[in-house]
């Protein structure tokens, strides 16, 4: 045995050298095709992430990739009713600001009509159908003055042209952080995901070593079937399995088989043969010395599999482990079938398709929904990162 | 709405504790259960067998061939009942109701297979879904074979893996949101919020309706799901790369071999197992590709899919013979993966 | 905020309202499932509170985005709600069929032909064959939408001299008038995601009843007569007139089937603005941007009938159907609820809730624009539902749709309609 912990250690020291080459006359070559791929990777998701911090009449008018330019847009506005003027040294003014203008926003010019925005530059009058002018100043303030008091009850529209700094908003953030219910949806999804991600990576590491390293009869059919059953569609498996469920709660008298044990299940079988399959795969390319060297030793299957293979296992184990906990945490058709979307028992991502509304009208506020449900999945990604990316093993010496 | 709100919020952080806990000793009863499991039947293995050393060598000997031949199965156990549950049950579930009829309760013979045949949406979908079987696997395998090597050459890998990545972990009713935003459709001279459409105008070309025009259509959204892939790809290629044995690789560089060659002549062979397994998940993932054509056209402008129509014949339509006959089509069509897996599966074994 | 505490005032005062002759529910639960999620399940939830209280009875209701699929699963498998709520009479038809769902009596469908206008049509729209083939009321529908409306932008139409036509010869004109003015009439969008194609089988629909008697429309949805009959291709010609012109829509004609029905209305409110005209139901007005006020900023007229034909007033609707997917005392009082005024007053109070209800007060809607809308549905002659909800769900969800994207992407009406009635043909 020792001999054998022996070589792992050497093999795991050669490794984390790692293979980095020094610097070549291709090295540049390489630099910038990689991050060409990484900028046409992440294009997509940085637009996701821009439109996150846009408002809804934004995102509806204007491209993401333009939200960090000086935007020069067209804009109109209802000015005040007649209750909002005032009386001042034989004038009534109605004084305000246009919406959406401050000191960083500049009008370059407004109009009466929509069609006609290039009516008056800022600081030039306009006469108004309901009397007196009307004189917008290049910061958006206005003031609407007349000799005769104003009498109109609704107010005329004015357009203008506004040349914008870039503006974002944290609204959809705050819409999807104080919704009722996201911290118990939040826990629900943990509650859902953690038993549904270590469940199969335990029940599938014994099999893959078993189908690997161990000799018995039908063992290659198994391992076809597993790859078969990797097809099995989930929308199949649905009525039957929930039947059961119901069967067996009924048989218990309770009302129906929605239970967390279920949704465990569940998930465990549905991500096990990819488990399996990958555990496997990565297992057959251990080196063949060592478990020979621990079977000589007098070490049992068992003693290998726990003292050896599982720990030279952990980069595959953690692969899968992510990508086991992604999908199980932004699953939504599962846990809505076997767990059902009452309000106790909603997951994350039940919760934020419920933000959209019936008709899907608040689909803005899945942009950042999208990063609030993210922040986990890449939490679980970056602390296991490591293991897979060092790398622990010296693949098959063969 | 019937309690005001503060009722609960007040309640909420009770419930949570309670639900937290509940979690909490859930994974701890599982994880005692499946290594209790393991260990148990071990132990009851090695106590069984090693009960009466004082018998002949010849008696140890045969135990311990039962032994060796009951191990395998305690091992597989759990999986396979698990298996066999979950998804061989309902698979020859669904292979019964295809020979019935729309409610699952008058036989029908071959009737739903007929109608298929007949059918131009599912001669449709053979047809897309054949083009989605060439290009998703192998453009999502390509790019994450050649990112996982580029990553590991340049310092700032880790970072560009991360990245490459992040598609992967993010739901896909966000990323829906997204390509919405890059293959939106404005008329010519108003201003584009679809990124495709803002980089051909760009250029002076006139928009398009991307998601409209057949072929290219199937294609953007073959692209959402190389985008996808390409980081599941990546993740398991780069570990097995960095399983190549550092002895080689010296030795391949000491032999003046150039960086294409070494990863031509050198890594891709050590890492064909690999390879394979990646190529081959990824066409059962292409197989079973739903969402995103649900999400975005639904099958409209001939992007229909099979699992796509599937769907719509079982949940939509409720038609349970129909969708199982679909169902059952995707399920065949796994089979010459499977025959090759098979293949691969009898060389390896022939070179251990 | 102001939602909120506007929920409160309305649970306070509606609460009490509810008579004392309720059954005692205590201890029991009913369990509802839905597809209102959002704001529309605040404000049910805010419904089922008095109900709740006077009853005692536990009301769980659970809503999602998937709820057709969900109902699917869980009414084959053993697991039904009390109560489901569908947003498409096809589904309900389906199972229905299959036995999933419990009649809710004769006393509910006289109290339906007496206390909702045009009763009988509300009772067609909720009966189904039975697994016995014998028709019963299944549904009962509760909140409806409005669809033979036509929104405009009050203030462009003054602007520009434009009138709000009175038929439908003064729609064409005024559509003629805006392309000679250099202007973009329309505004269409057929995209829905998963459903594109849906906002199209409204225009069609819409179209139908105005050519043609409420008979034909009838006949159509109940395919008696074929999809591709002549009468039914020129209806589909008729929305082409609309939307097949490239002056017509805004971003033309490749532009209809690709635009997200949510995102069309956003060209009237464009500054110049991109379009004048939008033809959709009373919910748009929920995807309206932000500082756009109804009655002000936005308004509809009905989309109005030919003057040259004798069809009255025809109106086009579509709501959601209440029925009872698991049979129990609170089922059937839950059901006896929605009969009462105030189970729709108080959410008539909220918006985006329409009623024929006659007996529930007009006064409960919190502005004119829904008020008048309300008025349209009660006093609507010829009343008919969304002919594609009625409609086998692989024709009316599925074909139907399929087709209109094809017709607007250039094949011919006479070629949509023929397919169309191939996929109804092979249907078992």
């Amino acid at each position: 045995m020792t001999a054998v912990v022996q070589q792992v250690g050497t093999t795991v020291a050669r490794v984390r050298t790692g293979w980095r080459t020094k610097a070549k006359p291709g090295q540049l070559l390489t630099h910038l095709s990689l991050l060409i791929l990484v900028l046409i990777w992440t294009a997509p998701t940085a637009g996701l992430l821009i439109s996150s911090f846009r408002s809804k009449d934004q995102l509806a008018v204007s491209g993401w990739w333009t939200a960090l330019a000086v935007a020069v847009t067209q804009e109109g506005t209802r000015l005040p009713t007649a209750d909002s003027s005032i009386a001042e040294t034989g004038l009534f003014v109605i004084r305000g600001r246009l919406p959406g203008t401050d000191m960083g926003t500049k009008i370059r010019s407004y109009g009466l009509n929509a069609r006609d925005l290039t009516a008056a530059a800022p600081g030039e009058s306009l006469s108004m159908q309901d009397g007196g002018s009307i004189t917008v100043e290049a910061d958006g303030s206005f003031e609407w003055s007349a000799d005769r008091p104003f009498t109109h009850t609704r107010g005329p529209r004015l357009f203008y042209v506004v040349e914008r700094s870039p503006r974002f908003t944290i609204d959809n953030y705050i819409e999807v952080l104080t919704t009722s219910g996201l911290g118990r949806s939040f826990i629900n999804s943990f509650a859902v995901t953690i038993p549904a991600t270590f469940i199969p990576i335990l029940v599938a590491a014994f099999a893959a070593y078993a189908l690997a390293w161990m000799r018995f009869p039908f063992r290659n059919l198994i391992v076809v079937t597993v790859i078969g059953l990797l097809v099995v569609p989930l929308q199949m498996s649905l009525i039957p399995l929930l039947s059961l469920y119901n069967d067996i709660a009924h048989a218990f008298g309770a009302a129906d088989g929605k239970t967390y044990l279920g949704v465990w299940l569940a998930h465990t079988a549905f991500g096990l043969p990819l488990a399996i399959y990958l555990l496997r795969n990565y297992m057959l390319g251990l080196p063949r010395e060592i478990m020979e060297a621990a079977r000589i030793d007098g070490a049992s299957h068992f003693q290998i599999f726990t003292k050896i293979v599982l720990p030279l296992s952990f980069p595959a184990l953690a692969s899968f482990l992510i990508f086991q906990f992604l999908w199980v945490w932004n699953d939504l058709l599962v846990a809505m079938v076997f767990l059902g979307n009452q309000e106790t028992k909603l997951v994350l991502t039940g919760k934020l398709a419920s933000l959209l509304g019936t008709r899907g009208n608040n689909w803005e506020v899945l942009t950042a929904g999208a990063f609030v449900t993210i922040v986990v999945p890449l939490t679980v990604f970056f602390a296991l990162q490591r293991y897979f990316v060092r790398g622990l093993l010296a693949g098959s010496v063969k | 709405m019937s309690r005001p709100e503060y009722y609960a919020i007040e309640n909420l952080g009770g419930a949570m504790l309670e639900q937290f806990a509940g979690a909490i000793v859930a994974v701890i009863l599982a994880i005692v259960g499946c290594l209790g499991y393991f260990w148990g039947t071990n132990w009851l293995l090695e106590t069984m067998l090693a009960g009466r050393r004082a018998n002949a060598d010849a008696e140890t000997a045969r135990r311990d061939r039962l032994g060796e031949q009951i191990r395998p199965w305690l091992f597989l156990l759990p999986a396979l009942l698990f298996l066999s549950t979950y998804l061989v049950y309902p698979a020859i579930e669904t292979l019964r109701l295809s020979f019935f009829d729309r409610s699952g309760s008058g036989f029908v013979g071959l009737a739903n297979y007929t109608w298929l045949l007949a059918d131009g949406d599912f001669r449709a979908s053979i047809i897309n879904n054949l083009l989605w079987l060439i290009i998703v696997p192998t453009l999502s395998t390509a790019f994450g074979l050649i990112i996982a090597v580029l990553a590991d050459r340049v310092w700032w890998g880790d970072l560009a893996k991360s990245l490459i990545f992040m598609p992967m972990a993010i739901s896909f009713v966000g990323a829906s949101v997204i390509w919405r935003f890059v293959y939106d459709y404005r008329g010519a001279g108003e201003q584009q919020i679809g990124l495709l459409n803002a980089i051909v105008t760009a250029f002076g070309l006139p928009p398009q309706t991307w998601i409209s025009i057949p072929v290219w259509n199937s294609i953007l959204l073959m692209v959402i799901l190389v985008w996808i892939q390409t980081g599941f790809a990546m993740v398991i290629l780069s570990a097995a790369l960095r399983g190549i044995p550092q002895e080689t690789l010296e030795a391949a560089r000491i032999d003046g071999a150039n960086g294409w060659q070494m990863f031509y002549l050198i890594m891709v062979p050590q890492i064909k197992g690999t390879i394979a397994v990646v190529w081959t998940t990824i066409t059962i993932v292409v197989l079973k590709v739903f969402d995103i054509i649900f999400a975005m056209t639904n099958g409209q402008w001939d992007t229909e899919v099979l699992a796509n129509l599937m769907f719509k014949w079982m949940f939509v339509n409720v038609d349970y013979g129909r969708g199982s006959a679909i169902a059952v089509i995707i399920m065949l069509a796994v089979l010459p993966i499977m025959v090759w897996n098979v293949r691969r599966a009898k060389t390896e074994g022939e070179m251990q | 905020m102001l939602r909120l505490s506007l929920l409160a005032a309305v649970s306070l005062m509606s609460g009490p309202c509810l008579g004392a002759e309720w059954p005692d529910l205590s201890g029991q639960t009913i369990t509802i499932a839905g597809p209102y999620i959002g704001p529309d399940e605040e404000h049910f939830r805010a419904v089922l509170a008095p109900f709740a209280e006077a009853t005692g009875a536990v009301v769980d209701y659970a809503g999602s985005q998937q709820f057709s699929q969900q109902i699917v699963i869980d009414t084959s498998s053993g697991s039904a709600p009390n109560v489901a709520i569908f947003p498409l009479p096809g589904l309900a038809a389906t199972l229905a069929g299959e036995g999933k769902l419990a009649p809710l009596g004769d006393e509910t469908e006289t109290w339906l032909r007496d206390n909702y206008a045009a009763g009988q049509s509300w009772v067609d729209l909720g009966s189904y064959e039975g697994p016995d083939h014998v028709r019963r009321l299944y549904g009962f529908t509760y909140k409806t939408d409005l669809k033979s409306l036509v929104w405009y932008v009050p203030d462009e139409f003054a602007d520009a001299g434009y009138a709000v036509p009175e038929t439908f010869e003064d729609l064409q004109a005024l559509t003629e008038k805006i392309v000679a003015d250099g202007g973009t009439p329309w505004c269409i969008g057929i995209g829905s995601g998963a459903a594109t194609g849906w906002p199209a089988t409204d225009w069609v629909e819409d179209l139908l009843l105005r050519l043609e008697s409420p008979d034909v429309y009838d006949q159509w949805v109940s395919h008696k007569i074929p999809f591709n009959d002549p009468r039914i291709v020129a209806a589909i010609e008729l929305f082409g007139w609309f939307a097949k012109d490239n002056a017509k829509v805004a971003g033309g004609t490749n532009a209809v089937g690709t635009t997200d029905f949510s995102l069309s209305p956003q060209g009237l409110f464009t500054v110049p603005p991109q379009c004048y005209l939008h033809h959709q139901a009373s919910f748009i007005s929920s995807f309206f941007p932000e500082n756009v006020v109804l009655g002000e900023d936005a308004d509809f007229f009905y989309f109005p009938s030919y003057a040259g034909k004798e069809l009255g007033k025809p109106v086009l609707g579509a709501g959601t159907l209440f029925a009872i997917t698991n049979d129990s005392p609170g089922a059937r009082a839950l059901i006896d609820y929605l009969k009462t005024p105030q189970a729709h007053e108080i959410w008539m109070a909220l918006g985006g809730f329409l009623t024929p209800h006659k007996g529930a007060s007009l006064d409960a809607y919190p502005n004119d624009t829904l008020r008048e809308q309300g008025q349209i549905l009660l006093n609507a002659t010829t009343f008919r539902f969304d002919g594609s909800d009625l409609m086998p769900g692989a024709v009316g969800a599925g074909s139907f749709w399929t087709g209109m994207v094809d017709f607007a992407s250039g094949r011919s009406a006479e070629e949509v309609a023929t397919s169309i009635e191939e996929s109804w043909k092979a249907l078992p």
